[in-house]
């Protein structure tokens, strides 16, 4: 539990007890990680790794997607169109990261 | 990379309008076959109420509106709670239409279109986002109908919403890469249906042109719906007709 609550990036609160707007890169990459690992397969540290490569597709996006909803407590909606151009592991955490800033 | 990954049986099924009817023989079909099911619609019937007294630990059921998107929800993290992860859904709820297109009201017209697509593509997407959230495969199951695949009078706006179900189910079937499996069952009139609105005479004849000689009871479907939801038979994306060949 600590370790979710760390992941947290805290907007305009000097207290850290205010609202929660995005989960930080780094957790994005340890869930990242545990939807591979769930299938048998293992995340590289390399962030420049082919999704192709590895075995990362489109429906294992969605299941990320919604894991970091559900810690966001917030939808992540988005069109085929920016999925497509996701090629790269550090593309994924870049997308996610868009999308939570958006 | 390819990988052989088969979608396991169903454990628990969440069927919409399970009071009655179909949907009703679906749940207590489910039941005797050992699945936990949780079932609602928007009235509780004394049966799924006597059901769950002869199986307290595997029905699980609720009052709710299809077109009530939150309360579905709610009852969707409630079976959750209750029975575990839901990894199959039957889309069931659906409401009828007996009326020429020219004299459907738009406001009936939407109705239909409501409570027998839009609502239930609402809640394909949110029990799909629990799966898929949870790292789930999982099963659903669309009871659609003939008046999709054939035209009959009275039936425009429900046959339109039939016929969108199953082209939503072939496109949830690729969109879903074979971690989750989407097929229809089509049944074609039921015999109780038929003859609330047509004559003997008419009936007959009718069942005179069904080569298997009879129409369509709820018992032609349940193993149909039973083999989706439990069997590995790689069918994905398919419609299955279940008409004793009366539409062909």
């Amino acid at each position: 539990m600590v370790k979710r609550l760390t992941a947290w990036v805290v907007d305009g609160d000097p207290l850290g007890f205010g609202t929660m707007s995005s989960v930080a890169r780094g957790r994005v990459r340890e869930m990242m990680g545990e939807v591979m690992t769930a299938q048998g397969r293992s995340l590289p540290t390399d962030d420049t790794a082919d999704l192709r490569e590895i075995g990362f597709r489109s429906l294992d996006f969605s299941e990320l997607a919604l894991r970091v909803e559900d810690e966001l407590g917030d939808e992540l909606n988005f069109d085929a169109p920016g999925l497509r151009r996701i090629a790269t592991v550090g593309d994924v955490l870049d997308f996610i990261e868009h999308l939570q800033s958006a | 990379m390819s990988e052989v990954s088969l979608v396991p049986p169903a454990s628990v099924v969440l069927v919409s309008g399970g009071s009655r009817g179909l949907g009703l023989a679906i749940v207590t079909d489910l039941l005797a076959a050992g699945l936990k099911v949780a079932a609602f619609a928007r009235t509780v019937t004394p049966e799924l109420a006597a059901l769950s007294e002869k199986y307290p630990d595997h029905l699980h059921f609720g009052s709710v509106d299809i077109n009530d998107a939150e309360a579905g929800q709610a009852f969707v993290k409630q079976v959750e709670q209750v029975l575990g992860p839901i990894d199959a859904l039957v889309n069931n709820a659906a409401i009828g239409q007996d009326s020429l297109h020219v004299h459907t009201s738009a406001d009936h017209l939407s109705e239909i279109i409501r409570t027998n697509l839009t609502s239930p593509l609402i809640l394909t997407r949110f029990v799909l986002r629990r799966m898929l959230a949870k790292g789930l495969k999982g099963r659903i199951v669309n009871i659609t109908s003939i008046c999709a695949q054939r035209g009959y009078p009275g039936l425009v706006a429900y046959s339109a919403t039939k016929g969108g179900m199953d082209a939503a189910t072939r496109s949830l079937a690729r969109e879903l890469g074979g971690r989750i499996l989407a097929n229809s069952v089509a049944p074609g009139f039921f015999a109780s249906e038929m003859s609330a609105v047509l004559g003997q005479t008419q009936l007959d004849q009718i069942v005179r042109r069904t080569p298997t000689g009879h129409l369509t009871e709820p018992e032609d479907v349940l193993p149909v719906v039973r083999m989706l939801l439990l069997e590995n038979t790689n069918i994905n994306g398919q419609v299955l007709v279940v008409d004793g060949a009366a539409s062909i």
